[in-house]
C-alpha cells in the first residue's frame, strides 16, 4: 500500500469553530462528557513508556524494576479504585486498551466488559506506532484481541501515546475503524480524510489528561480537579443553547450529566 | 528472570483480605535512606547543575549539598523520631557505617531496624560482582548494627535481572524495590521465595521535590491525601503506608515541618501501626498463614 502521504493539511481544512453549523445535542443538553481510562501493557525488556524515579547519577539502564512496578501498581490495585467511582456514578467509561494487556490483566477486561464499557483499541503494546515495524499487523492484532474478548469489533482508536505515522488514519479506515482520537484540535468532532473513505476524529485530551498533567508538567493531584472543573465551566458556558462542545475528560470529579 | 516470571498479575480485589492485630487499619512504615556519595564520580542527584550543564568533577556544591543531610538534617530526624518513639526502617549504604559512624551509631543506639541498601550510591547496574557486594554490606550491617538485615533496597531502587536471587542466596527475606502492591508479595526466585514490602516511590522526597519539583509543603498533603484514603480502606484490609525521606532533602529547615506535620495527623487516629520492615515482615509471615 505504498501510495502517496497525505499531509495532515490535505486531511482536512482549516475551520474556525465560530463560522461553522451548530451541531445539537439530544434534549437540549450542553455537554458530552467522555471519560477514557487507558490500560497499558509495559513490557519489562523494554525501556519503560514513563518514569517516576531516575537512577543515581541519571542513565538509563536496563532493566528498569521500579518504574516497571511502578505501573504495574496501577492495574493491581489503582484501577480498582476508579471503576469503583465510575460505579457510584453510574459512568460507562471507554477502555483504550493494548491489545496484549486483555490477556494480561484478564480480571480489568473482564470488569470494564461486565459494565458495558466501550473498548477501543490503543495499540497492541504501550510502544510509539513510528516503532512497530509492521503497523497494520499491529492495528490488526489489537483488533482480533478485542474482538476475542468482546465478540465485537472496536470502532474507535486512540495511538498509543496519541502516536500516529502518515498513514495511520488510512490504515485505520481500512481496517474497519470509525473513529480515531489523536487528533486534539478541536472541540467537535469532524471528518479527516483518508486514501478510501473519510473517518471520524473525536476530540480526545492532552489538557485535562493525567500524563500530561502529572507526569510531564508535575502539577499536584488537586490541579486536576481544578483543572477539569474550569474546562467544564468554561465549554458550559461556551455551548450554550445551539453551540454544544465535546469535552474528553479523563478525571474524576462528579458527573452531573446524564451518561 | 524478567518480572512476569517472578509473579504472575493479581487483582488487589481477588484476593482474600490481610487483617491486622487489634483491628489496626494502617500500618505507616518510615523508611530513611543513608547514602555514601563518592566525590570522585558524579553525584547520585544535583541540586544545582553547573552553569551550562556541564557535568564536572568533582561536584563540590552538590556533595556538599547531600553532606549537609549527614551533618545537620539527620539530627532533625532523630530528634521528630525519638520523640514520637518511632523506629523507622534505616535503608544504608553499608559504607555510611565508617564513613558516617555517628548518624549510623545513633540509629542503632535508637532500635532502628537496618536494612541493606547497596554498599555505596549508585546504580547496581554498573556493580561489577553484585553478589560480593551485596555479601559484603550485610556482613558490614551485622557487625555494626549486631544483628544481620532481613531487607534490602536497590540504590535508587535498581535491580537487575538476576538481583532477587542474589539477595535471597544472601539469606534477604524482604526487598522494597516493587512498588506494586499496597501488600506484601511473594516473588520467585532461585532460592525460594523472597517477600516484597510495599515501598513508595510516591510518598517519597526524592521523586517529589528533585524529579516533580514541588513545593514543600506539598509533601504534608500528598501524605495526608494518602493516609486519609488508606485508612478508610483499612476496615476492608490492612494498609501499608511506607513514607520514604533523605535527610539531605526532609531534613531541611523548610520542610522538615510539613514532614513533622505527616505523624502530627496520622497520630490523631485509632488503629494506626508505626512499624519498620521486619515487624511488617514477621507479621505477614503470620497472617498469610490465616487467609
Amino acid at each position: 500500500m505504498a501510495e502517496k502521504i497525505l499531509l495532515p493539511t490535505e486531511r482536512l481544512d482549516y475551520s474556525a469553530i465560530a463560522s461553522r453549523p451548530k451541531l445539537p445535542l439530544p434534549d437540549g443538553a450542553r455537554l458530552a462528557i467522555w471519560v477514557i481510562v487507558n490500560v497499558e501493557e509495559w513490557d519489562p525488556t523494554q525501556p519503560m513508556p514513563r518514569t517516576v524515579i531516575t537512577p543515581p547519577a541519571g542513565g538509563a539502564p536496563m532493566p528498569d524494576i521500579p518504574n516497571w512496578a511502578w505501573h504495574e501498581y496501577g492495574n493491581r490495585v489503582g484501577f480498582w479504585r476508579m471503576i469503583e467511582a465510575f460505579d457510584e456514578h453510574r459512568i460507562r467509561a471507554v477502555l483504550a486498551v493494548n491489545g496484549s494487556a486483555i490477556g494480561r490483566y484478564e480480571p480489568i477486561a473482564r470488569a470494564a466488559l461486565e459494565r458495558g464499557w466501550e473498548f477501543i483499541g490503543h495499540g497492541f503494546t504501550q510502544k510509539n506506532i513510528q516503532k512497530v515495524g509492521d503497523e497494520r499487523d499491529d492495528i490488526r492484532k489489537t483488533t482480533a484481541a478485542i474482538r476475542a474478548f468482546t465478540g465485537k469489533n472496536p470502532r474507535g482508536w486512540l495511538g498509543p501515546g496519541l502516536t500516529e505515522t502518515w498513514e495511520t488514519p488510512d490504515l485505520l479506515v481500512e481496517e474497519g475503524y470509525e473513529y480515531v482520537c489523536d487528533w486534539v484540535l478541536d472541540d467537535q468532532p469532524l471528518l479527516l480524510n483518508t486514501r478510501t473513505k473519510p473517518i471520524v476524529s473525536i476530540p480526545y485530551t492532552q489538557e485535562c489528561n493525567d500524563v500530561a498533567m502529572m507526569l510531564i508538567q508535575h502539577h499536584k493531584a488537586a490541579e486536576h480537579y481544578d483543572r477539569a472543573v474550569d474546562q467544564f465551566e468554561q465549554l458550559y458556558r461556551d455551548a450554550d443553547p445551539g453551540h454544544p462542545a465535546l469535552m474528553g475528560r479523563p478525571g474524576d470529579q462528579p458527573a452531573s450529566w446524564r451518561w | 528472570m524478567i518480572p512476569r516470571e517472578r509473579c504472575a498479575y493479581s487483582a488487589i480485589v481477588d484476593r482474600p483480605p490481610l487483617a491486622l492485630p487489634n483491628r489496626a487499619r494502617v500500618v505507616v512504615w518510615t523508611i530513611v535512606n543513608l547514602e555514601f556519595w563518592d566525590i570522585s564520580r558524579p553525584m547520585a542527584r544535583q541540586v544545582l547543575p553547573a552553569p551550562t550543564g556541564q557535568v564536572l568533577l568533582p561536584d563540590v556544591p552538590n556533595w556538599a549539598w547531600h553532606e549537609y543531610g549527614m551533618r545537620v538534617g539527620v539530627w532533625r530526624f532523630f530528634d521528630l523520631f525519638g520523640r514520637l518513639a518511632i523506629r523507622p526502617t534505616l535503608s544504608v549504604n553499608a559504607r555510611v557505617c565508617e564513613e558516617y559512624e555517628r548518624v549510623a551509631g545513633a540509629a542503632r543506639d535508637a532500635g532502628w531496624e537496618f536494612m541493606g541498601h547497596a554498599w555505596e550510591q549508585m546504580p547496581i547496574h554498573q556493580v561489577q560482582d553484585q553478589a560480593a557486594m551485596i555479601g559484603q554490606s550485610l556482613d558490614v550491617l551485622e557487625r555494626f548494627a549486631g544483628t544481620r538485615p532481613v531487607g534490602w533496597l536497590g540504590p535508587g531502587l535498581t535491580e537487575t535481572e538476576d538481583t532477587p536471587d542474589l539477595l535471597a542466596s544472601a539469606g534477604v527475606k524482604y526487598i522494597g524495590d516493587w512498588v506494586y502492591d499496597d501488600e506484601p508479595t511473594e516473588i520467585r526466585t532461585a532460592h525460594g521465595p523472597l517477600v516484597t514490602l510495599p515501598y513508595t516511590v510516591e510518598l517519597n522526597d526524592i521523586p517529589m521535590m528533585l524529579v516533580q519539583h514541588h513545593e514543600s509543603g506539598y509533601f504534608t498533603q500528598r501524605c495526608i491525601d494518602s493516609f486519609d484514603r488508606l485508612y478508610g480502606e483499612g476496615t476492608e484490609r490492612a494498609k501499608i503506608m511506607a513514607i520514604a525521606i533523605h535527610p539531605y532533602i526532609s531534613g531541611q529547615p523548610h520542610r522538615i515541618k510539613y514532614l513533622e506535620a505527616v505523624y502530627d495527623h496520622v497520630n490523631r487516629y485509632a488503629g494506626v501501626l508505626h512499624w519498620n520492615g521486619v515487624e511488617i515482615l514477621d507479621w505477614y509471615l503470620s497472617a498469610k498463614g490465616g487467609v
